[in-house]
């Protein structure tokens, strides 16, 4: 089957993001495909690209990384969400006339009619909510 | 038949009302992350109404040093398990 995940949830201070880690780890193991990890709300903290965890902790953002490097699997930021936190890609921050920028690839800004083609597209969507 | 998937216990959140009241006959709940505590026997009884269609996450439970301490009458599944119950759902709804 073809799953979706939704994140909502902030990376260290709630279970979300870290439920839906260990579930997609699950569904890719059992041998579904995972499309894409969708993230919306605080949930965009985890495509922060300056995150820096201490060592013997879990590195979220290597994590889903990693999903899109061994798996295909698309990390898709919504965009409004993204930007008013403080999340920019070098477009974004360039568009915007900021220094620097804290979201990069594999992570890619996008809008919310990905999340609905996501729904519509794929066999199983399901969120992880703070 | 639908999955929904609950995060709140019943001690600390009235979320699991709205759930249940969603719910269809055949539908399904699992209880994950701090949920779980509503699958302790001193808690389990507000989810008589969907005995034999609920289950708890083991892992969950286990991070919190509950693992075995279930009511009989939920079924505890792995990680792997939650993903074949969003199998044979045709679609999950979580509640938080």
């Amino acid at each position: 089957m073809r799953y979706a995940l939704l994140v909502q949830g902030p990376p260290y201070s709630r279970q979300a993001a870290h439920s839906a880690l260990r579930f997609a780890r699950a569904l890719l193991a059992r041998g579904h495909t995972l499309e894409s990890v969708f993230f919306y709300h605080d949930g965009v903290y985890n495509a922060a690209r300056l995150a820096a965890p201490p060592q013997d902790e879990p590195h979220l953002v290597d994590a889903w990384r990693a999903l899109h490097d061994e798996h295909g699997t698309r990390l898709q930021v919504c965009i409004a969400a993204a930007l008013r936190r403080g999340l920019l890609d070098e477009r974004e921050a360039s568009r915007h006339g900021k220094t620097g920028h804290s979201v990069e690839p594999p992570f890619e800004l996008t809008g919310l009619g990905q999340l609905i083609d996501l729904g519509l597209g794929c066999d199983r969507l399901v969120t992880f909510s703070p | 038949m639908i999955l929904h998937i609950l995060n709140r216990p019943p001690s600390s959140s009235l979320t699991y009302r709205e759930a249940l009241a969603s719910m269809g006959p055949e539908d399904r709940l699992l209880l994950i992350e701090d949920g779980v505590l509503g699958a302790l026997p001193s808690q389990v009884r507000h989810f008589e109404s969907v005995t034999g269609r609920l289950f708890a996450l083991r892992e969950d439970l286990a991070a919190r040093g509950l693992d075995g301490h279930c009511d009989a009458a939920v079924q505890v599944v792995d990680v792997d398990g939650f993903v074949q119950l969003t199998e044979e759902a045709d679609k999950t709804v979580s509640w938080s």
